[in-house]
């Protein structure tokens, strides 16, 4: 690999690590804004929000997947 | 992430991957610490009658914090698995 395959390479890691990081935050809020009581009358999770963010998250994981197959489609997805 | 995962890769390239890895990490902590206090702040705090937080306010600032934590490591647990299953999907290394 020459210097310059090696810096994209890492470059290419880097953002697919910043993808992934935004990813998770954006996973987190969403779940959170749909799932969580905000009355915080107590600071555990109870059981119904346990569930909720468990399906939450598969169906947001489907989601991506579905966005990315339509952009991928018109040819605009990101490499 | 996994150390484990980049075993086969030159010291070098390993160190400057932790480096990265590590640099973001303090970055992100640094923004989820903002980002945080302006949830919880935003949701508890609606009286401005005094210049120190009600009782009630107070109380409810802690428990949000403390249920964001845990709605976030059960959601990193979650999103682990996810991201586990489509690696293996694509054929991807294994885990």
């Amino acid at each position: 690999m020459t210097p310059e395959q090696r810096d994209a390479a890492f470059a290419m890691a880097g953002q697919e690590m910043e993808y992934r990081v935004e990813l998770f935050n954006k996973l987190v809020g969403a779940c959170y804004e749909k799932c969580i009581d905000k009355k915080f009358k107590d600071g555990e999770l109870n059981v119904g929000e346990n569930s909720c963010v468990d399906r939450c998250a598969a169906k947001y994981w489907e989601s991506v997947a579905i966005v990315g197959q339509m952009l991928g489609a018109q040819g605009n997805a990101p490499s | 992430m996994d150390p484990a995962m980049l075993d086969g890769f030159p010291e070098e390239d390993k160190a400057k991957m932790m480096g990265m890895i590590e640099a973001m990490q303090t970055r992100d902590s640094l923004k989820m610490y903002n980002n945080l206090v302006e949830r919880c702040f935003s949701t508890c705090v609606q009286s401005f009658r005094r210049k120190t937080l009600e009782k009630d306010e107070e109380r409810c600032v802690s428990k949000c914090c403390e249920k964001f934590l845990k709605h976030s490591a059960r959601t990193s647990v979650r999103f682990a698995e996810l991201n586990a299953q489509s690696m293996q999907q694509m054929g991807g290394p294994p885990q």
